[in-house]
């Protein structure tokens, strides 16, 4: 046991604080912003958004590449530094080489990206031959790879191939032909690693270099560098994807911001003015919501037509407008119904507020988190949209970059090169992603009731 | 139950006559001729076809004969197959989309109830987070990329085991259905998934939930008659939309797949310009999803008893 | 506030009671930290007799009992001491007493939204059969005849048809009706009701705490009320527990605690209630402030900070209980020997 002392049982005087308030008062908008930081993916795809905002906007004045300009000797590069390469002739034609004689299939002079030239000797039993190229080594199956040509007499006993040269090995077969034209079995190979060459005209178009400077034949000169690649007509991917990201978010937040606002307007009027206006009104909605979405997306888009050497964009942006306003104006009608009813309202009326004043400083406050949210949730949707529409040719129209007609194109030629499709589908992806998690966030710290009960 | 069926299908076509209107003023727009194609055209034909869709008559004669042959069941004639009704190739091709509509739809659904449930069951243990990662995947990467990569991965399987363990593309067996439907199901299943977990979470710490405790139930029985049944209403209420999403994004699925589908056509039809094909299409296919939308709301009146009785 | 026709004062314990809880303490790790919801409570419950639990929002009330059912989610929650006894055995962590379930069939419960704590999805019929289909093994039929009862024994007219019909379409009152046939379909020898008629009426209040009344002498089963309205208390209880900051300040027969407070707490309570007395005229006195951070509680006692006639020792550790009677304890260093202060408006031992 304790022993008190008589002092223990005197009155206290000096008391704490028990009306203090012990934090700051925070405003709606300061809880949910605290809320929102806590929230780690949230903040993680708010980072990413203002990334691919700068990257969008900013990035074409970083990375001065025109995106519509080709390097025709760096055709599907894929991504990375290597563009060593050397300065070359003009090519010359070529009928091959009297002094070779008898050969087994054999390279004439350096085989460059500019040609690669082979000449061999009839095979034997071979009325003709056929020439293959492949990326790989023969394997059992003896897959030969793609025949690049035919020649059905042993006059012509030679081939310069210029199909689509990459800078690496490169496996040459020779097989020769019967009578009829078929394959026989006997064939030969060669190996061959391809250099990368330009000529000097179009070192001078890339900018490489000048003649004034001395640059000649033999040189040696470091390509224009494409640190992302080039797609399959030699533009490069980084600035395509930046033009594309332009595209893809003009639309893809434009859009967004202007249905949600028409749906904004519609939707708070026909829930304040009520009754059979507001019927009337969402029933007309819920007719437009009714519209198969991408069949009629598909439909705006050939009502408007797109003329020659227009982009598309603009059809695409108001058919988005036009088709999605509904879903907004039903949600804030909603909201609008529903804060309508609460008891802040009618407080605020008995003090003798105003309509004005109550649709500034109550209904709009109290529906712009949910509006906010329909828009973060909505910009990854119309990007899919495009994506989508692009992909299947009804989306913008060619040149115009955007990542869903890159991914069309870089599908075509998956297995080659792959990067094509890897750069603007993950850039798609990605942005979706963010804006969805960022949507996400926004919801768990605005508005309690939505939240997600993470 | 029957008044409110009744009254939904009374909307329904109200609805269809709507989206047949808009659907007609939107192709009166397209610039051009509709007469003019490649092919040429006698001009006895060119009269007959003129005075069958009134080309030649004002816009509201034209609305009016339109609305009349929808009404008889009428969708005229191809422009660019000649010969061809409309309704010979809704006929021939729709039965194909609308199995691929359904199988990805059961696929999402099922799959999206099961991972939503069990992400909810096991919140924030590790089945939790694997489920929820995939969803983010599945919720992000676009269709059209899952499916060629899909078909990228059915190759290579087809390669290593030596045989064809699943068909790359065409359609004709339950095995060419398989893929396709689940490649097309993945983003509605996503998304549902996400729904049913964040109902769930919410049913699970509801009051009535804690009533049934306290009543001290069989913990099976609680979270079927009591949670299940409750989170699944949100989903179902989606289930109509949902269908609508899967219907329409089928045309990506079948283009990759070379799957002789409705949507494929609608495509073809579309950069062929063939006007009486795209109108009929669209036309159907929102009459189908308006009452996919009935069948579901009505369904939701079997599950919910508050919308029956109101 | 009614007037009880006759005083009563509790005898010695003549039989043993019903439910023994001791030294109760329950903890919550939030987000915040932890959060040391109940800290030491000790109570009884008597058989046949009802108990009140009195206190505002925040004290504990809820988390006291719902851990003794066990519907506290052990995760976040955690039981750190303390013991309670159901006819001598122990209840904490355990689902059933000598074969028969604790949750639902040995005690019952209702709760305080009756608008939310039913299933929409279910007929009410259903949802009172449930037990008994649980508990007893009936099968449906029998369960669901059973039920409808029930809800006669509720006084719910046209039970039978209502039973068939869904929470929707019943108001708040008959719902909480419908809740307490629930809660006594398997003949629970206590029934925790958790503050049943805060979201009602005046009127539908009265017929409810009549309800459970009628009930109680029917049955013969205990009575764990749980409320923030001392008139409620004054109608139903026999017993009073008065609970601050997660402990109980003051506990003992009604009349003791409104004729006889010895707890500034409980005279705070009462000071704040309306009257109906038209000769009354003065103020409604709040208590000043709130109560403390239970995420950081107070070494001494938790309503220090509020109280008239604190005292140096108040601040810095807690009273023991002490006993003014055999079943009426204050805790309050007031009533050391060693306190000297003796306001008036308490009640001591060895005063009138």
């Amino acid at each position: 046991m304790v022993n008190f002392t008589a002092a223990d049982f005197t009155a206290l005087t000096t008391q704490r604080e028990v009306q203090g308030i012990s934090r700051p008062a925070l405003s709606y908008w300061q809880d949910a912003w605290i809320r929102l930081k806590a929230n780690k993916r949230a903040l993680v795809s708010l980072y990413l958004v203002i990334g691919l905002l700068l990257f969008t906007i900013a990035g074409p004045w970083v990375w001065r590449v025109n995106p519509a300009a080709q390097d025709l000797d760096q055709i599907g590069q894929p991504p990375g530094t290597d563009r060593a390469g050397r300065i070359v002739d003009d090519i010359q034609p070529w009928f091959g080489d009297e002094a070779a004689g008898v050969t087994s299939v054999r390279v004439s002079g350096d085989a460059t990206t500019q040609a690669v030239r082979l000449q061999w000797s009839a095979l034997p039993g071979a009325n003709g031959h056929r020439v293959y190229r492949n990326m790989f080594a023969l394997g059992q199956e003896r897959a030969y790879g793609i025949p690049i040509a035919e020649i059905f007499d042993n006059s012509t006993l030679y081939f310069v191939d210029r199909l689509d040269l990459k800078p690496r090995h490169y496996y040459y077969f020779v097989v020769a032909l019967g009578p009829q034209g078929e394959l026989l079995d006997s064939f030969e190979s060669i190996e061959v690693d391809v250099q990368r060459v330009t000529t000097v005209d179009e070192a001078i178009e890339q900018g490489l270099g000048e003649v004034a400077d001395g640059l000649q034949v033999g040189d040696r000169v470091n390509m224009t560098w494409h640190p992302l690649g080039t797609d399959y007509l030699g533009r490069d991917m980084l600035a395509r994807l930046m033009a594309g990201a332009r595209v893809s978010l003009l639309i893809g937040i434009g859009a967004p911001f202007l249905f949600v606002l028409f749906g904004v307007i519609y939707g708070s009027m026909a829930g304040f003015v009520g009754g059979r206006t507001d019927q009337l009104m969402m029933r007309f909605a819920d007719f437009v919501i009714a519209l198969p979405f991408l069949l009629f997306m598909i439909l705006f888009k050939i009502a408007f037509g797109i003329g020659p050497g227009e982009s598309g964009v603009f059809p695409l942006l108001v058919a988005l407008v036009v088709l999605m306003w509904p879903a907004t104006a039903r949600l804030v009608r909603g909201q609008v119904l529903q804060i309508r009813e609460q008891a802040y309202i009618s407080a605020s009326q008995l003090l003798g507020a105003k309509t004005n004043y109550l649709i500034i400083r109550h209904m709009i406050p109290n529906t712009l988190g949910v509006v906010l949210v329909t828009v973060t949730f909505a910009i990854p949707s119309a990007i899919f949209t495009e994506a989508f529409l692009s992909f299947i040719g009804m989306g913008v129209a060619p040149p115009t970059p955007s990542w869903g007609s890159m991914s069309n194109e870089g599908i075509k030629t998956m297995l080659t090169t792959p990067h094509e499709l890897i750069f603007p589908a993950a850039l798609i992806s990605i942005t979706v992603l963010a804006f969805n998690l960022l949507g996400d966030g926004l919801r768990d710290a605005l508005d309690a009731r939505m939240r997600n009960t993470e | 139950m029957w008044l409110y069926t009744f009254k939904r299908m009374l909307q329904g076509v109200l609805t269809v006559w709507f989206i047949a209107s808009a659907t007609f003023f939107a192709m009166h727009n397209v610039p051009g001729d509709p007469l003019l194609n490649d092919r040429a055209m006698t001009p006895a034909v060119r009269a007959n076809l003129e005075a069958k869709y009134g080309l030649d008559q004002p816009l509201s004669t034209q609305y009016f004969i339109y609305l009349r042959n929808l009404a008889r069941g009428d969708l005229g004639i191809s422009f660019t197959q000649e010969n061809r009704e409309v309704n010979d190739i809704i006929r021939e091709h729709f039965p194909v989309s609308a199995i691929l509509g359904i199988l990805a739809i059961l696929f999402a659904a099922a799959g999206g109830i099961l991972w939503g449930a069990l992400t909810a069951i096991f919140r924030n243990r590790w089945p939790d987070y694997a489920i929820m990662f995939l969803v983010i995947l599945g919720i992000s990467v676009p269709s059209f990329v899952v499916a060629a990569l899909s078909q990228l991965a059915l190759v290579n399987i087809n390669a290593l085991a030596g045989t064809t363990v699943l068909p790359v593309a065409g359609w004709g067996t339950l095995l060419h259905m398989l893929v396709p439907a689940m490649v097309l199901g993945l983003g509605t299943m996503a998304y549902l998934t996400r729904l049913m977990r964040s109902s769930m979470l919410e049913i699970i710490s509801s009051d009535f939930v804690r009533t049934a405790k306290a009543k001290g139930l069989p913990p099976a029985r609680i979270f079927a008659k009591h949670q299940f049944r409750n989170a699944i209403l949100p989903v179902v209420t989606v289930l109509g939309p949902a269908i609508a999403a899967i219907t329409t994004g089928g045309f990506v699925v079948e283009l990759v797949f070379a799957i002789p589908g409705l949507g494929r056509f609608f495509v073809e039809a579309v950069q062929q310009l063939d006007y009486t094909v795209i109108m009929g299409t669209t036309v159907f296919y929102g009459a189908f999803l308006v009452f996919m939308v009935i069948v579901v709301d009505v369904l939701y009146g079997f599950i919910d008893p508050r919308v029956r009785l109101e | 506030m009614t007037q009880l026709a006759t005083e009563t004062v509790l005898d010695p314990q003549t039989s043993p009671p019903l439910l023994e809880v001791e030294n109760l303490a329950v903890e919550f790790d939030t987000y915040g930290g932890t959060v040391q919801a109940v800290r030491g409570v000790n109570f009884t419950v008597e058989q046949g007799k009802t108990l009140a639990i009195v206190g505002e929002s925040g004290c504990g009330k809820s988390v006291t009992v719902q851990s003794m059912m066990g519907l506290i989610p052990m995760p976040p929650g955690r039981i750190t001491s303390g013991s309670a006894r159901l006819r001598g055995i122990e209840v904490l962590g355990r689902n059933a007493i000598a074969g028969k379930e604790i949750r639902g069939a040995e005690i019952g419960m209702i709760f305080q939204d009756p608008m939310t704590s039913l299933n929409p999805t279910m007929t009410i019929g259903d949802q009172i059969a449930e037990p008994l289909q649980g508990h007893r093994g009936y099968s449906y039929r029998r369960a669901f005849n059973a039920a409808i009862e029930l809800l006669d024994l509720s006084k719910i007219p046209e039970a039978a048809r209502r039973a068939r019909q869904y929470p929707f379409e019943f108001s708040g009152g008959m719902l909480q009706r419908a809740m307490i046939a629930m809660a006594i379909a398997c003949k629970p020898s206590i029934l925790i009701a958790d503050e049943p008629t805060t979201a009602l009426d005046v009127t539908i209040q009265a017929q409810i705490l009549d309800l459970l009344r009628d009930l109680q002498t029917e049955t013969g089963m205990a009575i764990i009320l749980i409320t923030h309205d001392l008139g409620v208390v004054a109608r139903m209880a026999n017993e009073v527990a008065v609970m601050y900051a997660g402990k109980i300040v003051e506990h003992g027969s009604v009349d003791d605690i409104f004729y006889r407070s010895a707890h500034p707490y409980t005279l705070g309570l009462r000071a704040a209630m309306p009257t109906n007395d038209p000769s009354l005229k003065h103020e409604l006195t709040p208590i000043e402030g709130s109560p403390p951070d239970l995420f950081a509680p107070p070494p001494g006692c938790g309503y220090c900070p509020r109280c008239p006639h604190a005292m140096q020792v108040c601040d810095s550790r807690d009273a023991d209980d002490y006993y003014l009677e055999a079943r009426h304890f204050s805790r309050c260093w007031l009533h050391h020997d060693a306190a000297s202060l003796k306001p008036d408006e308490l009640y001591f031992r060895n005063s009138d």
